[in-house]
C-alpha cells in the first residue's frame, strides 16, 4: 500500500539539478527530465552522501574506440561526495545496477509534485 | 569517541588572502604582478598533468565568500560528526614544493602559515595548525620550522609527498634536525606532481586521472624505504613520520620486502640496528583516507593487522575532497577504533588535549 506525499510544486524543480525536499522525513531529490518527473532517495548507496545534490549531468558511451560519444545529458546524477554516477529513472549505478538507490513513482496533480511510497 | 580528524582541508576561495601576509619586496611582487597559473587569486605552483574531471571539492561544498570555507566546514564536518580535534592542512600550499625558486616557494608558505594562524586558528578550538614548508630548500625549510614551532598550536611540519628525491636524502636532514629540536613530526601528504617533482609515477606519467590518483602512493613507497635505510631514525630517535593520503594497504609488502633485503645486505647501511619493519612501528603512522575498500573486507583487515594498523592507523577525513572518508562509515575492525579515532594521534602529535578521561589515566 502506497501513499502519495506533497513534495514541492513543479516550477520548484530546476533542470540542471535536484530539488530536495523532505517527505515523511526522508530526504529526496526530485528531478525534471524530458518524459517528466522523477525522485530518488538523497542518500547514497555506496557511503551514505547526498546523491541528489551532485550534478546532473550525462557521461561518456561505452565504445570500442578512443571515440568519446557524450550521452544521456541530464538523465545522470553524480554523487556529491565520490562521484558515483547514478540513472535517475531507475536510481541504479552505472558501474554496477544491483548497487540501487531508491526510486519513488511521482504523480502530478495541476502544479503539485506528489512522491508515492 | 574521542575524534582526531588528522587531514581537514582549510579551503581559500582565493589565494589573494595571502597577500597581507606577503613581506613586502620581491616576492609580494611576484605574487601581486607575476606571472601565474591561472587567473589573478591562483595560487602559484607547476600543477600536475592530471587534472580531476570533476574538479577536486566535494560538489555539495561550494563557498562563495571567504567565511564560507569556515561555516560550511563548521556545519557539514566538525559539527555533524562530532570532530573534537581537525588538524589543518591547507589545500594548495604544500604545491610551493613544485617551483623551481625555492626563496619564492618559501615566502609563499610564510605567508601562508601566518594567514593560518591569523585567520583560520581562531575561529575554532578545534583547529590545531601544520607547519607547511617548501622541502627544495632544507635550510629555509629548518628556519621556517623553527621560526614558528614554539607556536602551541602547531603540532606538525607538513609537505607534499611529491618531491624531487627521497626524503631520507641527506640533503633534506637539516628538516629533520629542525623537526626534532621542535618536538614536531614531519608530515607528507599527497600532493606536489609537478613542477620540479618530475618522477611522481615510476616509468612516466599516467594518462587518466583516476588510474594516476590510484597509484600515487608509490612515491610515498619510496619515502618510506628512504627514510628508514638513510638512518633518519637512528639520528633522530624522536621523529615521527605522518604519512597523509597515501593508501595504507600496500604497506606490509614493502615492510617485508624490506625486511628480507636487510637480513641479506644490512652491510650496505651499517648505521641501522633494527629491521626496516621495527622503525616503521615506532616512527610511521599512515592517515587512514581513502582506505581501500576491498569485496572482502577480511581481505583488507588481515593487511591492517600486518602493518599493526591498531597503532600506527589515523583516522583522517581529507575534508572536503572527493574521496572524503566518513567517520561513521570507516571500515576498520570495531576493536581499533578508540586508538584510530583518536588515541593514535594523541601519541604522535603530543601537543594535542588529552580528553579529561585519557588525562586522568
Amino acid at each position: 500500500m502506497t501513499n502519495k506525499h506533497f513534495a514541492c510544486k513543479v516550477e520548484d524543480v530546476p533542470t540542471d539539478a535536484a530539488k530536495i525536499v523532505t517527505v515523511s522525513n526522508m530526504p529526496i531529490g526530485v528531478f525534471k527530465l524530458n518524459d517528466g518527473f522523477h525522485a530518488l532517495l538523497n542518500i547514497c548507496p555506496h557511503k551514505g552522501a547526498a546523491l541528489c545534490e551532485g550534478p546532473v549531468c550525462g557521461t561518456t558511451k561505452e565504445t570500442d574506440s578512443t571515440e568519446f560519444v557524450y550521452d544521456r545529458a541530464g538523465e545522470i546524477v553524480r554523487c556529491a561526495w565520490h562521484g558515483w554516477e547514478f540513472d535517475i529513472r531507475s536510481g541504479e549505478f552505472l558501474v554496477d545496477p544491483k548497487v540501487k538507490t531508491r526510486r519513488f513513482d511521482v504523480s502530478v496533480e495541476g502544479s503539485d509534485i506528489y512522491v508515492h511510497m | 569517541m574521542f575524534t582526531v580528524d588528522c587531514d581537514c582541508h582549510n579551503y581559500w576561495c582565493s589565494a589573494t588572502v595571502l597577500e597581507p601576509y606577503m613581506e613586502e619586496g620581491l616576492f609580494k611582487d611576484m605574487f601581486l604582478r607575476g606571472e601565474r597559473t591561472g587567473p589573478r587569486g591562483a595560487f602559484p605552483h607547476g600543477h600536475r598533468p592530471w587534472f580531476h574531471p570533476e574538479g577536486f571539492a566535494r560538489h555539495d561544498v561550494q563557498p562563495v565568500e571567504e567565511d564560507d570555507n569556515y561555516a560550511i566546514m563548521k556545519e557539514k564536518h566538525l559539527d555533524k560528526y562530532n570532530i573534537d580535534v581537525a588538524i589543518l592542512t591547507g589545500d594548495e600550499p604544500i604545491e610551493a614544493s613544485t617551483l623551481a625558486n625555492p626563496y619564492y616557494a618559501n615566502a609563499l608558505c610564510k605567508a601562508y602559515n601566518d594567514y593560518m594562524i591569523d585567520y583560520w586558528l581562531p575561529k575554532d578550538d578545534r583547529f590545531w595548525g601544520s607547519i607547511v614548508v617548501a622541502p627544495q630548500d632544507p635550510h629555509l625549510a629548518a628556519a621556517e620550522i623553527r621560526r614558528l614551532g614554539s607556536n602551541p598550536r602547531m603540532v606538525q611540519v607538513l609537505v607534499s609527498h611529491g618531491a624531487n628525491r627521497p626524503y631520507g636524502d641527506p640533503f633534506y636532514h637539516p628538516i629533520y634536525e629542525a623537526c626534532a629540536e621542535m618536538g614536531l613530526p614531519f608530515a607528507m601528504h599527497l600532493g606536489g606532481q609537478g613542477g620540479i617533482n618530475s618522477t611522481p609515477i615510476g616509468a612516466g606519467p599516467t594518462t587518466f586521472f583516476w588510474e594516476t590518483h590510484a597509484i600515487l602512493p608509490q612515491t610515498a613507497m619510496t619515502h618510506m624505504a628512504s627514510l628508514i635505510a638513510n638512518g633518519v631514525f637512528e639520528k633522530w630517535p624522536s621523529l615521527k613520520v605522518v604519512v597523509i593520503e597515501c593508501g595504507v594497504a600496500w604497506v606490509p609488502s614493502v615492510l617485508w620486502r624490506l625486511d628480507a633485503n636487510y637480513k641479506a645486505l644490512r652491510k650496505e647501511t651499517p648505521w641501522l640496528k633494527r629491521l626496516p619493519s621495527e622503525y616503521f612501528k615506532d616512527h610511521f603512522r599512515f592517515s587512514t583516507q581513502p582506505l581501500e575498500q576491498p569485496e572482502n573486507i577480511q581481505h583488507l583487515w588481515a593487511t591492517l593487522e600486518a602493518m599493526d594498523g591498531e597503532n600506527t592507523l589515523m583516522f583522517a577525513s581529507d575534508y572536503p575532497h572527493w574521496d572524503y572518508d566518513d567517520v561513521n562509515k570507516l571500515h576498520v575492525p570495531p576493536a581499533w577504533r578508540e586508538k584510530i579515532f583518536g588515541l593514535n594521534a594523541l601519541d604522535v602529535y603530543t601537543r594535542l588535549p588529552r580528553p579529561a578521561a585519557q588525562a586522568a589515566e
